[in-house]
């Protein structure tokens, strides 16, 4: 075993890596804000998915895709909170759980009766196929694009929260939503943007995926325990978190189909276990979210 | 969610009309368990159906011990459930061990798998503790899935055949579905006895009062984690037992009892039924899979029919059948 | 004023039952407690009085053991106890109230001593009937300690703020404790309501140890043995209610109040 194909597959494991953390970002953030886990983000990731399929079929642009499948999912998202999920505020931290667990068999179920069961090609777009010579290897166009996609939303999103004034509200509404409150702004529209912009990169992240993991209706399944994984290892709320455990797991999951194949599919599990055992609240996890 | 012991105080006073009825009920409520469910197969079109429900009636009881009565949302019993039918089934259809060995097994290994699942998921709460347990299932399903010479992975484990049963020298026909319905509903009868003695237990009492206020019951000097594990662990328990049974009752065992859609559907069942409410599991059961059963005849999109009455349920029937109905009577 | 006596035998001797050394609290940046040293007296009954924001509550929870502090140590009767878990505290004898209620609210009023009482003989006991721990004697007892023996079959959340405060004080003596915190006892009380909380918890005293936090000043000083006043996380003086009020510092911060 060469020390380029260790490298090559480290690689591979920050791509993978790359839509962990965008679906893992998502879910965050709605958590950090919301304290809802939405049990329908990995829904929301199939449905950017075909989304991405159908603005395919009718702009024959990859890249209008990318720019309108968050735009009309996270839409969807936020009518989703705005009827579905805001009844519950205030009722229990289990019920929204439970809701968007429904509301993600309902998507599930309504693509399979609109789209079919059977999975729909998806092609990488022209200009991302073939590979890059990177020096010590070669390594797929598509994926090296996931991995600059990827750190420009993380750099987007950082301004943002960081530099924008919503951003500055939101900040201060995870930390004390009250405090927003009485200083007069409308607690309930950061949430509404919140659930927009968390189903919007669960979206993105769905299109992103399509090329590498194909399209059906049941893609989304494995993607919310991943997701889950994800949040646990980096720390429930925590944005750097979620970026950082994600490249973790995808580096893990790379490596471990190098060494140990048959064990591939634990070992992000594994990972998690151990993270439980010597940090139960996760990496970066801050003690309040769970007491 | 509704407190049957209150139920059955407010109504010491008023005898007679529905709330005493409820209250004669809620005081005998093994015996009336126990005889609905003894004409359960008078109830069903068939008594393959009586007998699913009679076992994810199990099920939804050992999963609302933790969920209702202890208020730890748990999203990954498959695990549990599928490792007593696995855990039962194997020995059977692999080592030819007799089904009055097997059926132990199963409990036991779905005990095992609750001690260290539990062990995991009780150092978290709320939303991350069913994030966990969901994860950890799954790792409980991919095993499963990948060792193929030991449960025959993606096909599900063949040849669980319990053809007859013989106890006390009598000898029951298990391929005539009557007979088999009254024979797991002789377990199923230990089962319920058992599960009704834990809830009037002082351990029952330590449960309720976790859920209704944890930083209390803690300043009380209740071990809040050990109570926590051992309810995990009970409740992993009830589910193997009705894991086990499963994999007797169908004689194969599908892949989909570990699946994290059978965790929901157990959930689903408790929450029609009335989470926290000792027959709610049971009426749950019953509406589920009659529901099932007829919905499944006329359209393949079943998912679509409970991912609309999980939203329904919980935005407009939280406390579910048997608990509405109990909010109703005492009003 | 100050003739109350301890009937206690415990507090003959003098020795502290419960102490806390150097004791640091940081929250962030922000330091709630800071370098606090004082000792309590076995029998004694103890309040803990200071403005708005001088640390009370933080230092309540160091000694209850809700968190343990940054830096230092508390004892139990010369156990070092900092960090251990609070059922455990429980156990060794140490019981608190809470400054919100905070009660098993949809149990009835019996079911919530009950529940406590129950704590010191049956936690992990799957078998037995509950109704064979013969409980009811204790809760009848502590009820009618508290004036709510009326109450019993009544719901929590029906009973009014006073007798809620009451049920926290009764569901704390459960589990028989030798040393009684109470975070505010008299929080949102009225006037007269608060007397006959004073009143109780001067019977209390009689028969163990009591340390109390409060804020209004005027309610403790008649009836406490000694008094420790905190102002911005430091210890500014304790003694004796009239030690305190000849003390210049505490005048001062107190300035506008009648000491």
């Amino acid at each position: 075993m060469t020390f380029d194909l260790i490298l090559l597959q480290a690689f591979t494991g920050v791509a993978l890596g790359t839509i962990f953390v965008l679906v893992a970002l998502g879910l965050s953030l709605i958590f950090g804000l919301l304290t809802i886990v939405n049990f329908a983000h990995s829904q929301f990731f199939m449905l950017g998915a075909y989304v991405g399929v159908v603005v395919l079929a009718v702009t024959g642009s990859f890249w209008a895709a990318l720019v309108l499948v968050p735009l009309v999912v996270g839409a969807l998202g936020m009518v989703c909170e705005r009827v579905l999920i805001r009844p519950l505020y205030g009722r229990g931290i289990d019920y929204p759980l439970l809701l968007t667990f429904g509301l993600g068999l309902i998507i599930l179920e309504l693509v399979r009766i609109f789209a079919g069961t059977e999975g729909i090609p998806f092609n990488t777009p022209e200009a991302l196929t073939g590979a890059v010579d990177l020096g010590v290897f070669f390594f797929p166009k598509y994926r090296l694009f996931l991995i600059g996609v990827t750190a420009a939303i993380l750099v987007a999103l950082w301004f943002f929260l960081e530099k924008t004034p919503y951003g500055l509200i939101i900040r201060a509404g995870a930390r004390d939503p009250e405090i927003v409150q009485v200083l007069g702004v409308d607690v309930s529209r950061v949430w509404l943007i919140v659930f927009g912009i968390g189903t919007g990169l669960a979206a993105l992240a769905g299109v992103l995926a399509a090329p590498i993991r194909g399209v059906f209706p049941e893609m989304g399944v494995p993607v919310l325990v991943e997701a889950f994984v994800v949040t646990v290892v980096g720390g429930m709320g925590s944005l750097l978190g979620a970026v950082i455990a994600g490249l973790a797991v995808g580096i893990t999951v790379s490596m471990t189909s190098l060494f140990y194949p048959e064990m591939t599919t634990l070992s992000m599990f594994l990972l998690m276990a151990v993270v439980l055992v010597f940090r139960p609240r996760g990496l970066f996890g801050r003690a309040g979210v769970l007491d | 969610m509704a407190s049957e012991t209150s139920a059955a105080r407010g109504a010491t006073g008023s005898a007679g009309g529905l709330k005493g009825l409820v209250a004669l009920v809620t005081r005998h409520r093994v015996l009336c368990a126990l005889v609905v469910l003894a004409l359960l197969p008078f109830l069903t079109p068939y008594e393959a159906l009586a007998v699913n429900i009679l076992i994810f009636g199990l099920y939804a009881m050992g999963f609302n011990l933790i969920f209702g009565y202890a208020g730890m949302l748990s999203f990954g019993h498959a695990a549990l459930f599928g490792l007593g039918a696995y855990g039962c089934g194997v020995p059977i259809a692999k080592f030819g061990v007799p089904w009055f060995l097997a059926l132990p097994m199963g409990i036991a290994i779905a005990g095992l798998a609750s001690v260290v699942i539990g062990w995991f998921a009780i150092r978290s709460r709320g939303i991350y503790f069913a994030m966990i347990t969901l994860a950890l299932s799954q790792v409980v399903y991919y095993t499963t899935y990948q060792w193929v010479s030991l449960t025959g992975g993606e096909d599900g484990l063949r040849g669980v055949n319990v053809p007859a049963i013989d106890i006390f020298g009598l000898h029951f026909d298990m391929l005539n579905p009557t007979t088999k319905y009254y024979v797991l509903f002789v377990f199923a009868a230990v089962a319920i006895a058992l599960f009704s003695r834990i809830l009037n237990s002082p351990f029952g009492a330590v449960l309720e009062a976790l859920r209704e206020n944890e930083k209390r019951a803690m300043a009380c000097g209740y071990d809040i984690a050990r109570t926590r594990w051992l309810a995990f662990i009970l409740s992993g328990l009830f589910s193997g037992f009705a894991g086990a049974l499963y994999a007797i009752h169908l004689s194969v065992v599908p892949i989909e009892t570990l699946n994290y859609f059978n965790s929901a559907e157990v959930l689903m069942i408790t929450l029609l039924g009335g989470m926290g409410t000792f027959f709610g599991a049971f009426i749950g059961a019953y509406v589920y899979i009659m529901l099932q059963d007829v919905v499944t005849v006329v359209t393949v999109h079943w998912q679509l029919v409970i991912g609309t009455l999980f939203v329904v349920l919980i935005l407009f029937f939280p406390r579910g059948i048997w608990g509405s109905f109990l909010k109703w009577v005492r009003a | 004023m100050n003739a109350h006596t301890p009937l206690s035998p415990a507090a003959a001797t003098g020795t502290p039952i419960m102490a806390v050394e150097g004791v640091v609290k940081r929250f962030g940046g922000f330091t709630a407690l800071n370098n606090v040293t004082t000792s309590f007296e076995a029998g004694r009954l103890t309040s803990i009085i200071g403005p708005n924001g001088a640390g009370k509550s933080t230092f309540f929870n160091v000694l209850s053991g809700q968190f343990p502090p940054s830096v230092g140590k508390v004892f139990f009767n010369g156990v070092d106890i900092t960090g251990t878990p609070q059922h455990r505290l429980a156990h060794m004898g140490i019981a608190k109230s809470f400054q919100i209620t905070n009660l098993f609210p949809k149990l009835s009023v019996h079911e919530n001593v009950r529940i406590a009482a129950q704590a010191l003989q049956a936690r992990f006991d799957l078998w037995r009937p509950r109704a064979g721990l013969k409980l009811d004697e204790t809760v009848e007892a502590l009820l009618l300690r508290v004036g709510l023996q009326d109450r019993r079959h009544e719901s929590v959340d029906t009973l009014a703020h006073g007798q809620q405060r009451c049920l926290e004080i009764a569901v704390a003596l459960a589990c028989e404790p030798k040393v009684l915190l109470l975070d505010e006892p008299t929080a949102g009380m009225s006037p007269e309501e608060a007397k006959d909380m004073m009143d109780l918890i001067l019977k209390l005293n009689a028969e163990r140890t009591v340390i109390l936090v409060e804020h209004r000043m005027k309610l403790v000083m008649g009836i406490s043995d000694r008094i420790v006043v905190l102002h911005h996380g430091t210890l500014l003086a304790e003694g004796t209610a009239d030690d305190i009020r000849r003390h210049e510092e505490v005048r001062r911060v107190y300035l506008g109040q009648s000491v």
